[in-house]
């Protein structure tokens, strides 16, 4: 469903990652794991259709996001959401947080009427707040959470719009072991509901618990994609070995 | 223009408070007359505040989002803009408005539309450069997520603008404090003129202070002065307030 | 950054006018008096723009009688205190449609250049030097204005100057001048400010200074200075006299001058019901001006620069 074949990216003179090819389907979770700094951020905004790359297609449903004008490219990207690792959630209540991706995809004249009664999206709103356990806090104000709790808010900031395919970048890597619980529920919530998710994680057992197909990502290139089991079980690559197995240092 | 009759409030309450202060000193205005100077400080200052903040804020959330080379040098440009001095603002709206200048025409010389030009163009550079910080200073997650989330850029903007909105709030304040405070360029642009009962045409509270104490006068500029300083200082606890109560 | 202000600011100016209607082209039915016809050429509504000195507007003798004028023609008189340069300046650039001043020498230069027609001698009124009681440089009482100015440079009394290139001050460096004394030195002090400030400045420093009698009258109670050389009202030297004089700005050299409305004060300003009502005009108790305009015999000096006569070469 969302694809990228054979991207490069670099900054300035520096190369991330060089002729990457990787994919999610609807309704599949992938885990991309490597060590800090090895580009999986790059790689996500990369998916994410936010960076073009040097070299290369992603394509969603087909369609090169890179290949089309920008209000198409807006449409597809769209269809995409992102988590990052901090939740930077907006000033105001915890509803008008989640109802953000909501808002911008109305048209203005809906926008407007809707500051002067209940739009639909109270119900998305509410039910995507639910699926992080957090339903009870929706007219609160976002500066009032904790940590943990403002990273499901993001996630389900995400989630309300229905994306097709989301991405998260190290999402539980700042959070206490039951709100990393939660996340992972809702990536299963996610993945039931038909979308497509790729999450980035240095935790290779949080990867076992999640993903359907784990793509590790050394040096500047994806060394191995595969089934989880196959990759934590029985590697085919050398490198995949011994990352997994904590011999690699970097 | 709507905000006349707003401007027209304050100055019966400071009127009643300025009157009898006056006439302790000894100084005897006319009836009315402190009130249409204060009206006429606000109805300036405030209109050429309000149009400055539509272009300024929309101008330092566009610098402050974009990367582009000279991106520096542009704000140097805006920071020292601060530092234009009044006087000197005033003449070259003159220059501008004068019958011999390109607005001719348009005779506005002596108008107090002249004198909304002039401080429109002093409130610019403090209004911009201090949003221009505050936009600088979200977080840029903040940015990020808003983007990434499906937002165009207009929609970006204004998740920004509402992240900012305290320091665009004393940005747009210290433009207010810059203008109604200013004297060089509304007496250059207006000509400080009442009419033959007191009534004031382009005299400020800064143009009247100007004037009692070029006469020597300098109790009553003094008290003139005081009710300058009550003015502003309600301006600012009326926007500190709306600000805090729209916390939501 | 004018520009952008002035797209808005015109859209702003047609909703925000008051009561005074536009200073318009004068001709052509501007007039907002009903009941006359189509074809009438009334002022009324219009606005008179008229530039003048800092110190004759101070003495609200035109706040006094403006309302008069302004009745009788249904007009507004917006009366701009510039100093005397500035009140030149801005008719000349064609920005007031009428200037009253009290510097005969740059009236004239005015109208040498063209810009300005139509002259009346208005009113006048004098100087006084003024100082302390204490009067250290001894000069009470001199019956001429430069013997004295030669004695306070001689004693190095603190004198205080105006600075400004106004009226007054025009008329302080003429004196000084006549006296053949350049003045200069410690003592003499160029404050560059009003003169109500500066009779403040000399008040505080007890020093000697050239003010004009109305200045000091409205001021006299706050300050300690006395008069020590009077000027041709109280019988001094005529060389401290103090002439007013009024012109209209030239519709030949600016079309959009309110020519009409400017003869219509004029005329006001000069008939003897308005003269006297200047005479009448008291700060403190004390008469300030005194009519010249209204006289039995002929004085064809005010109407020309001073010394100009027909046989001059030029025009």
């Amino acid at each position: 469903m969302l694809r990228a074949t054979g991207v490069s990216r670099s900054y300035g003179d520096e190369r991330v990652f060089r002729d990457l090819t990787i994919d999610v389907d609807a309704g599949e979770v992938v885990a991309v794991i490597g060590p800090s700094g090895v580009g999986k951020t790059t790689l996500l905004r990369t998916l994410a259709l936010s960076l073009e790359p040097d070299e290369g297609t992603v394509t969603l449903d087909g369609t090169d996001a890179w290949a089309v004008d920008e209000s198409a490219r807006l449409a597809l990207r769209r269809r995409v959401g992102m988590v990052f690792q901090e939740a930077s959630l907006f000033g105001g209540s915890v509803a008008r947080n989640v109802e953000y991706g909501l808002r911008v995809r109305r048209s203005w004249s809906e926008r407007i009427a809707s500051l002067f009664r209940l739009s639909g999206a109270a119900d998305a709103v509410h039910e995507s707040l639910e699926v992080v356990g957090l339903a009870d806090k929706t007219d609160q104000p976002a500066d009032s959470l904790s940590g943990g709790e403002a990273q499901r808010v993001s996630f389900a900031r995400a989630l309300a719009y229905d994306p097709d395919a989301l991405l998260l970048d190290e999402p539980t890597s700042d959070l206490d072991p039951r709100n990393t619980a939660v996340i992972e529920e809702a990536i299963g919530e996610a993945k039931a509901r038909g979308i497509g998710v790729v999450v980035a994680t240095h935790d290779m057992h949080q990867a076992e618990r999640v993903a359907d197909r784990v793509a590790v990502l050394l040096d500047d290139g994806i060394t191995e994609i595969g089934p989880t089991e196959e990759i934590f079980d029985d590697p085919a690559d050398e490198r995949t070995r011994k990352f997994i197995s904590g011999e690699l240092v970097y | 223009m709507p905000l006349e009759p707003v401007a027209q409030l304050a100055p019966a309450l400071l009127d009643s408070g300025a009157g009898p202060a006056a006439s302790l000193l000894g100084a005897s205005f006319r009836e009315g007359y402190v009130g249409s100077i204060i009206a006429v400080s606000l109805y300036v200052s405030l209109t050429a505040v309000a149009l400055s903040t539509l272009v300024s804020v929309p101008a330092a959330v566009a610098i402050g989002l974009a990367e582009f080379p000279g991106k520096g040098f542009v704000k140097s440009v805006v920071n020292t803009g601060m530092g234009f001095p009044s006087v000197v603002v005033g003449l070259v709206v003159l220059f501008a408005v004068s019958n011999q200048g390109p607005l001719g025409s348009l005779e506005l010389i002596f108008t107090r539309e002249a004198m909304i030009m002039s401080q429109f163009v002093l409130a610019t550079p403090p209004i911009t450069a201090i949003s221009l910080a505050a936009v600088s200073g979200v977080d840029d997650g903040v940015r990020d997520a808003a983007r990434v989330l499906g937002g165009t850029r207009i929609d970006v903007a204004l998740v920004v603008i509402k992240e900012a909105k305290y320091g665009i709030a004393t940005a747009v304040l210290a433009g207010f404090g810059r203008a109604v405070s200013e004297v060089g360029s509304v007496l250059i642009v207006g000509g400080n003129i009442t009419s033959a009962d007191g009534i004031s045409k382009t005299r400020t509270l800064t143009t009247a202070i100007q004037l009692e104490a070029r006469q020597g006068r300098y109790e009553t500029a003094m008290v003139l002065g005081a009710v300058l300083v009550a003015l502003v200082l309600t301006v600012n606890a009326i926007v500190v307030r709306f600000g805090d109560r729209g916390v939501a | 950054m004018a520009a952008v202000g002035a797209g808005a600011i015109v859209g702003t100016a047609g909703c925000s006018s008051t009561n005074d209607g536009g200073s318009g082209d004068g001709t052509g039915g501007n007039g907002t008096d009903g009941g006359n016809s189509a074809e009438s050429v009334g002022v009324a509504g219009e606005t008179l723009t008229l530039t003048t000195t800092t110190s004759t507007y101070d003495t609200g003798l035109l706040d006094a009688i403006h309302p008069d004028f302004e009745e009788m023609y249904g007009v507004t008189v917006d009366a701009v205190a510039q100093g005397t340069g500035a009140a030149l300046e801005t008719a000349r650039n064609g920005d007031s449609d009428i200037v009253m001043v009290h510097a005969r020498g740059l009236e004239d230069e005015f109208m040498r250049n063209g810009y300005g027609i139509n002259r009346r001698d208005l009113m006048f009124n004098d100087f006084v030097i003024v100082g302390p009681e204490s009067d250290p440089a001894g000069i009470g009482g001199t019956g001429s204005a430069t013997e004295a100015l030669t004695t306070i440079a001689e004693a190095e009394a603190t004198f205080v100057s105006r600075g400004d290139n106004s009226g007054t001050h025009t008329k302080e460096l003429n004196l000084w001048d006549a006296a053949g004394t350049d003045p200069g030195g410690d003592w003499y002090q160029e404050t560059g400010t009003g003169m109500g400030e500066a009779l403040n400045i000399a008040n505080q420093q007890g020093a000697y200074t050239l003010s004009d009698r109305g200045t000091y009258i409205s001021q006299r109670s706050e300050i300690d200075l006395t008069i020590l050389v009077q000027g041709p009202i109280e019988g001094g030297p005529e060389i401290l006299a103090n002439p007013y004089g009024v012109m209209a700005v030239n519709p030949g050299v600016h079309e959009n001058a309110n020519y009409d409305l400017a003869m219509a004060y004029i005329g006001w300003i000069t008939s003897p019901g308005v003269q006297e009502a200047i005479a009448e005009y008291q700060v403190n108790g004390e008469q300030l001006f005194f009519p010249e305009a209204v006289s039995e015999d002929p004085d064809f000096q005010q109407y020309v620069p001073e010394g100009w006569s027909s046989d001059d070469s030029d025009a």
